[in-house]
């Protein structure tokens, strides 16, 4: 189960955020900017393998109660998400995949906020369900 | 330079010595816990710092090279590190043995001390502090004081100590070679404020009163002085070379001399226990002089070159003996000595295992223990080759024998010396460090050590650029237990993120917040702000907003704890401002938070100016200003003028409307001309309007603000005691004051007063606006310069469940959490695009719309409309009051309406006799000004006529402006003047919104101000009654009495178009006037069996009149505007249509119909004649005839029957066209293909129609209508016929008659075939203008029969013409005759 879900610009600035609502929101916050660290240092190693990379990044580093992993789109486009056990890299390619239907979408601006309701419902359904 | 084992000669450099007191304590936890708090506290950034800018991606952060609180800190753990039993790095090497010459006995005095110390090292009663060796190193040194002391007897000991200890072991010092009080002349630096420095801030704990740290190094002008109660430390830091600060230390004691008198040194404040902290450092040293410095480095010279270093050289070199002694014999019995050894062990094993879990003690002389005594001294004394091989050597031991902590010891002393190394011959041994460290913590549980050994390895790793180890190591020796350690940890840890290869931000700051956390936990307040804030560079403006927001929280708290109440205050500011996904309570909570804040801001500064507030938003260029009194309600019947307020829209049509009225206005009122600078009244200053320049605003009108606020939080806030702020410039007659500025409200109510909003209330992300009264008092320049209000929260709403009540809060509850403080409004102009420097550049326009001039009184007008309507039907005629009061104190002049639409209502004319019945009265009374008459016969008309000038068409003056007929043109000052108004529906059904400006002056002329305007909209529905349509054709009978030239029928059509059920019945038409300048009704010609012309919805009623020319002469009528109106009535009331309202009516109708068709009238005048034939002929076709409809129409309403009444008018202007009251549907002209095509002007206007022409003669033929003649007795019957000719036109005319059948048309053979004229066939006469001509013709018949005798041609031309104009003028009615036969 997600706990906390994050989809981050190339620029990284968030792009979206959700997550359970606790008392750990903020710390899934700094736990979330703290990855694009892994993220960076991720992807400067493979670079030179960009186009062999595998988007899913992979478990970034386990805390004590949670786990981090991550995903980048081939636009830099970086999905991080906060569970607590599970296979992810499925996951991550239904997100991909609804992120795709939102950047389809016409009356999207490429780089605002998401604020589609079937990515949002996609989301709630990770949130939601045991993966 | 000391010899190695080998004999090799090895340097020592920089060599410190640490002296301390033989009687220390070892320290207790919390006091080191406490005197590392005061270090870390006490070293803060400096404040001039430069920062280093890292750039890390898109991130420029700004961050502190160094951190020196972090260094003292590590630095004062290290030395507060109490010495142990497995190593003996901190156990002390010497003892220095000091006493005064001044005592009297010092040589026994030393052997006392000698004793002391003896018994301090060996009884088990001390045990601390530590030694290093059992035969401690004795140094002897006497201690003179010049200034108080013989200077032989000092001498004379100081041979007695040389001849009893050996001139190695003793030293003579003589210090203090001034005297104190000479010392303040002198500017000698104080030696000792290097340490004493440091040491006043550690002395809190009596184990280091005096502690003088010395150092051999050869820059080093520092030295010891010991006195009574010396506690000399000698610190060794032979690590000065890679590490900036390494510091290991070697602890010597030297023994307390108790010599009670042996300080005379005053400076030594430190010696009374009391003061040691008290005194201040200036004294310190005064009694030195530069040789006595000099003598005390001598001094430490010596006793580092003569007694310690051969010291350790030997005690080295004994233990290596001992050592290779030892290797041997355990090279072959290892196990042996292993058993050996291990028997003596085993009682203390035993009980070591109970407490301690590394497993052994070693007895303090076990083999083990020298080899690592050894290495130790080997470390000290910087022979790290040797050091490491010792060490690795004892590490080996200590592994076998699972003694853990000494094993962890050793590895790590060996990975340091390791690394120390300069050769470095082996590579750095990592992991012996780790090791050593998760011994140290899992198995010892000693987290002291393990932290030293974290220190010293993160040192390391960072020297050898290892960062994310580095990083890795510290953060996982942050715990729960040390809050100082973890933050300064966590923070060290961060910048080794931050120094990596590619740089780890975002770890960097999150490691930072951590810090930051645990130093406030901590209770360092500073330092955490401090890494809050480095971490918010980070986060700052990135979009992760939370995380922004718990930053800037935490730093505004941390301000604030700090009493960096400005930090505090912007801090709380950013998170209040930024749109944030807060949830509701949080965000109260931050406001709260914020408020207590400023509210300590406040306190602090109370007479400061006030504070900007950061809520709500103030959407300044939504700010509106409005001069003038609020609109009345409409009271009762009374309905005030709608004139502009701020709950309306501004559209720009709507302005550029107004605006056009005011130009008409002023237009009329400077006879014609608008004069220059004339700019439009504004009332209602906003965005759209144009600003500019600075309004006027009218003293003791008041001038109203619409602030627009916007509350962007989830929490309601509550803004009470909402007031403006403004800065007054009174412009005073006397001018005496014109430089003062009067500020603010202080500035007292008699010159402005203001309005004050007690409670304001905005729910949760709200836009509201708020509006605040200025009353000015004074005429001068008014600034508004923003607004004033106490910031607070709703509390105890969200249980209450009340927030929704404003007011309902008691006012102590909101002060309680309230702040006052101020906004700003400044509002931006519109951007310039005029020349091409502002196209090129950003640059905006001044807005001056908060900066009015008040200026002097001017009158001001107010105008209510009484029984005014809402809904007419198409041309109702409606009367209503209008009442204009005059609320100021200046009588005003000039009234003057303008209105687009003239037509729509009159105030009557001048003519009208003016009684102003109350409204009430006149309910009941018909609009009209109407006469009872008895005329039984309807069929003739009642003649009157009236001048338009009466009315107030003038020519020339714009037909929009209106003067309104005040009595004696002046309303003073509280007047109010009552006149009637009449009002026609408008001709277009549907919802008509018509304009009124009211235009007035003062009495007085003032220079700013030279008029005021007051506008209205009424909105009125109309809905259709009638529509008219009338032709006039010519009159082909003979004008029988006179023989005046034109008879014409006219034939009006009434449709009644109504279509609504529920309202009107049914119309009658009560009376058809008409009006022209020179034709008049005469009588109806079909007197209908309906004599009330009653009109049912939907039908069609027709009418037929005749109308004749007018009596008066025709030069009389087309000079004046006189017009004559002629009424034909069908009930038994006769409405004068000569007066108001119905001329009114008429002539606006008629002057708005005459703007629009204007090219048909004022043909430009024509050269040829031909076209002034034309014209003629065009003319004589004209008629200028306009027929005015009265009806009344009867309205169910409510079961109470309503007549209404109203009028229609049609123009008619050319014989034989229609002409319609309205024409109703134009029918949207269907798309013209272009045609391209040179426009042949001549032919075509001088070619008059054929339909014109055609009325150029009229003819009518005058017969008997049935004609017997007995054709038995005559075959052929012979008729005379008159035909009449009548020139219509103004000129002579040439007419031809042509009696002779046209042979062209076979049917017309045939028809006509069967009489013929007899006689002259053709004539040829010329008429004179409107002359009348009569031809005496005879028809013969031969059988009975019905003829039509209408075959005579008549052609006409213009007798001054060349061309003829050959037109038949046939008549358009068969003349029909029958013939009988008798």
């Amino acid at each position: 189960m997600a706990m906390c879900i994050v989809v981050i610009a190339k620029e990284n600035y968030p792009l979206y955020i959700r997550s359970t609502p606790t008392e750990y929101t903020l710390k899934f916050y700094y736990m979330v900017h703290t990855s694009l660290d892994v993220v960076d240092e991720i992807s400067a190693m493979g670079k030179a393998l960009v186009y062999q990379r595998e988007l899913y990044l992979g478990l970034f580093y386990p805390t004590e109660d949670y786990k981090v992993y991550g995903y980048m789109t081939s636009s830099k486009v970086k999905f991080v998400m906060v569970v607590d056990s599970s296979n992810t890299a499925l996951i991550f390619q239904k997100l991909h995949n609804s992120y795709t239907d939102v950047m389809c979408n016409p009356f999207y601006n490429p780089g605002d906020r998401i604020q589609s309701r079937a990515f949002d419902n996609t989301v709630t359904l990770m949130m939601i369900q045991v993966c | 330079h000391m010899r190695d084992p080998n004999n090799q000669l090895h340097i020592i450099k920089n060599l410190k010595i640490a002296v301390s007191n033989i009687v220390t304590q070892p320290p207790q936890p919390g006091a080191i816990g406490k005197l590392l708090n005061d270090v870390v506290s006490g070293s803060q950034p400096a404040e001039g710092l430069v920062a280093n800018v890292i750039t890390a991606g898109d991130y420029d952060l700004n961050i502190s090279a160094t951190t020196p609180w972090f260094e003292s800190y590590r630095e004062t753990f290290l030395q507060s590190m109490p010495a142990s039993d497995h190593e003996f790095l901190n156990h002390y090497l010497a003892c220095m043995l000091v006493s005064s010459s001044g005592e009297a006995e010092p040589m026994e005095q030393f052997s006392k001390l000698s004793q002391e110390q003896h018994r301090i090292q060996h009884n088990s009663d001390f045990s601390y502090p530590k030694w290093f060796i059992p035969n401690t190193l004795k140094y002897y040194v006497l201690l003179h004081d010049v200034t108080a002391g013989d200077e032989q007897r000092a001498e004379s000991i100081y041979e007695e100590m040389k001849q009893k200890y050996g001139t190695q072991g003793c030293y003579l010092l003589k210090i203090n070679s001034r005297t104190p009080n000479r010392a303040s002349d002198e500017q000698i630096p104080d030696p000792w404020s290097q340490y004493l420095q440091k040491n006043s801030i550690q002395t809190q704990d009596s184990y280091e009163d005096g502690p003088c740290t010395m150092t051999s190094n050869k820059n080093s002008d520092s030295n010891l002085l010991s006195l009574d109660g010396i506690d000399n430390e000698v610190k060794v830091d032979g690590l000065a070379n890679t590490l900036r600060v390494h510091p290991l230390h070697l602890d010597q004691s030297s023994d307390p001399s108790n010599n009670p008198d042996g300080s005379d040194h005053t400076k030594f404040a430190s010696s009374a226990p009391g003061t040691k902290k008290a005194t201040a450092g200036v004294t310190h040293g005064a009694c030195l002089t530069l040789t006595d410095h000099d003598r005390i480095r001598q001094f430490i010279q010596e006793f580092t070159f003569r007694g310690l270093l051969p010291h350790i050289e030997k005690t080295i070199r004994q233990l290596n003996d001992q050592l290779i002694s030892r290797k041997g014999l355990s090279r072959s019995l290892f196990s042996a000595t292993k058993k050996w050894f291990s028997g003596s062990k085993v009682p203390e094993k035993s009980i070591s295992e109970l407490k301690n879990t590394s497993g052994l003690l070693y007895p303090p002389e076990a083999p083990e223990l020298q080899i690592r005594k050894m290495a130790d001294l080997c470390f000290l004394v910087q022979h790290y080759d040797l050091a490491y091989s010792c060490y690795h050597t004892a590490k080996k031991d200590f592994l076998n024998d699972q003694a853990m902590l000494y094993a962890a010891g050793a590895l790590e002393m060996a990975a340091v010396s390791a690394f120390l190394h300069p050769g470095a011959p082996r590579p750095y041994p990592a992991h012996y460090m780790e090791t050593a460290i998760q011994t140290y913590r899992d198995i010892c549980k000693n987290m002291v050590l393990a932290e030293r050994c974290v220190l010293l390895s993160a040192e390391i790793l960072k020297s050898q650029s290892k960062y994310s180890e580095a990083a890795a190591l510290l953060i996982r020796l942050t715990s729960e237990d040390s809050d100082l350690r973890s933050a300064l940890l966590l923070e060290q840890a961060a910048h080794c993120f931050i120094n990596m290869k590619s740089p780890m931000v975002r770890k960097y700051a999150f490691h930072m917040i951590l810090a930051g956390h645990r130093f406030s936990k901590a209770g360092q307040k500073k330092h955490a702000l401090r890494c809050y804030c480095q971490a918010m560079q980070v986060y700052k403006g990135k979009g992760w907003s939370l995380a922004e927001d718990h930053i800037n929280f935490t730093i505004g708290r941390q301000s604030y704890t700090l009493r960096q109440l400005d930090n505090a205050v912007s801090a709380f500011r950013h998170i209040l401002i930024n749109e944030s996904r807060q949830s509701a309570a949080q965000q109260g909570a931050f406001l709260r938070e914020y408020l207590y804040v400023y509210k300590n801001v406040n306190q602090l500064s109370p007479d400061g100016p006030l504070p900007q507030l950061p809520l709500p938003y103030i959407n300044s260029s939504a700010t509106r200003v409005f001069f003038g009194h609020d609109r009345r309600p409409a009271d009762g019947e009374k309905q005030a003028a709608t004139h502009i307020s701020l709950d309306q829209e501004c559209d720009p049509e709507s302005c550029q409307q107004w605006r056009e009225l005011e130009e008409h206005a002023v237009a009329v009122a400077n006879r014609g001309a608008i004069p220059a600078g004339f700019q439009p009244t504004q009332y209602c200053l906003n965005s759209y309007s144009d600003n500019s320049r600075f309004p006027l605003a009218v003293v003791e009108e008041p001038i109203t603000v619409e602030v627009a606020f916007r509350n962007p939080l989830k929490v309601p806030l509550l803004l009470s005691d909402l007031s403006l702020l403004w800065k007054f410039q009174p412009k005073d007659v006397s001018g005496k004051d014109d430089e003062e500025v009067k500020e603010l409200i202080a500035a007292g109510p008699e010159m402005i007063g203001t309005e004050v909003i007690s409670e304001f209330l905005i729910n949760s992300e709200e836009t509201k606006v708020a509006r605040l009264k200025l009353f000015p008092h004074h005429i001068g320049e008014l600034r508004i310069l923003g607004v004033l209000y106490n910031l607070g929260t709703v509390q105890g709403s969200l249980t209450d469940g009340i927030a929704a009540l404003p007011g309902y809060h008691t006012g102590k509850q909101s002060l309680s959490m309230s702040v006052r403080g101020r906004q700003d409004l400044e509002i931006q102009g519109p951007r310039l695009n005029n020349t091409k420097e502002e196209k090129t550049s950003i640059k905006y326009g001044p807005d001056r719309r908060l900066d009015p001039i008040v200026t002097e009184e001017m009158p001001l007008l107010e105008v209510f409309f009484i029984h005014f309507p809402t809904g007419l039907l198409c041309g109702e005629i409606r009367k209503a009051y209008v009442e204009f009061v005059n609320v100021s104190k200046c009588p005003l002049t000039g009234l003057k309406v303008v209105s687009k639409r003239p037509e729509f209502f009159t105030f009557g004319g001048n003519t009208a006799v003016l009684t102003p019945l109350s409204p009430s009265a006149s309910e009941n009374c018909s609009a009209y000004k109407t006469v009872v008459t008895d005329f039984p016969s309807v069929g003739t008309a009642l003649v009157s006529s009236a001048s338009s000038v009466d009315f107030g068409i003038g020519t020339g003056q714009q037909p929009e402006v209106i003067p309104v007929p005040l009595p004696d043109s002046v309303l003073l000052p509280g007047a109010s003047v009552q006149l009637p108004m009449w009002l026609r529906g408008p001709d277009e059904e549907g919802v008509h919104e018509i304009n009124f400006l009211f235009y007035y002056e003062s009495v007085k002329k003032q220079p700013k101000i030279r008029h005021r305007i007051l506008r209205h909209t009424a909105v009125i529905c109309t809905s259709r009654s009638l529509n008219v349509r009338a032709t006039v054709c010519r009159s082909n009978a003979l004008g029988d009495e006179e023989g005046r030239g034109g008879n014409m029928l006219v034939f009006v059509d009434v449709e009644n178009t109504n279509t609504s059920e529920a309202g009107v019945k049914e119309f009658h038409i009560v009376q058809v006037s008409s009006s022209s300048k020179c034709w008049e009704l005469q009588k109806s010609v079909n007197i209908s069996e309906n004599r009330d012309a009653r009109l049912a919805s939907r039908e069609k009623g027709k009418f037929c009149f005749k109308a004749v020319r007018c009596k008066q002469k025709e030069a009389a009528v087309q000079s004046s505007e006189n017009y004559t109106f002629a009424d034909i009535i069908f009930g038994n009331e006769q409405i004068i249509s000569s007066a108001s309202p119905c001329a009114d009516f008429f002539y606006r109708s008629l002057f708005s119909e005459l703007k629009k068709p204007q090219g048909h009238l004022s043909a430009p005048p024509e050269k040829h004649s031909t076209e002034d034939a034309v014209r003629l002929i065009q003319k004589c076709s004209e008629v200028d005839l306009n027929i005015v409809i009265l009806w009344k129409a009867y309205v169910v309403d409510d079961s109470k029957q309503l007549i209404l009444e109203g009028q229609h008018h049609v123009i008619l202007h050319t014989v034989g066209k229609e002409a319609f009251s309205y024409s109703q549907k134009q029918e949207p002209p269907e798309m013209e293909l272009l045609k391209f095509f040179r426009p042949e002007n001549t032919t075509v206007s001088t070619r008059p129609s054929v339909d014109q022409l055609s009325n150029l003669i009229k003819t009518s033929l005058h017969y008997p209508e049935s004609f017997n003649h007995p054709f038995h007795q005559k075959s052929l019957c012979s008729v005379p016929v008159t035909l009449l000719l009548s020139n219509c036109s103004k000129a002579d005319v040439d007419v031809i008659v042509d009696l002779r059948h046209k042979t062209t048309s076979p049917e017309a053979l045939e028809v006509h075939g069967s009489f013929t004229w007899l006689g002259q066939t053709q004539y040829k006469l010329q008429l004179k203008s409107q002359e009348i001509h009569s031809l005496q013709l005879k028809a013969c018949f031969v059988h009975t029969g019905v003829y039509n005798l209408g075959t005579p041609r008549v052609f006409a031309k213009l007798s001054d013409q060349v061309t003829v104009f050959e037109t038949s003028q046939q008549n358009s009615m068969p003349a029909l005759i029958i013939i009988n036969d008798a």
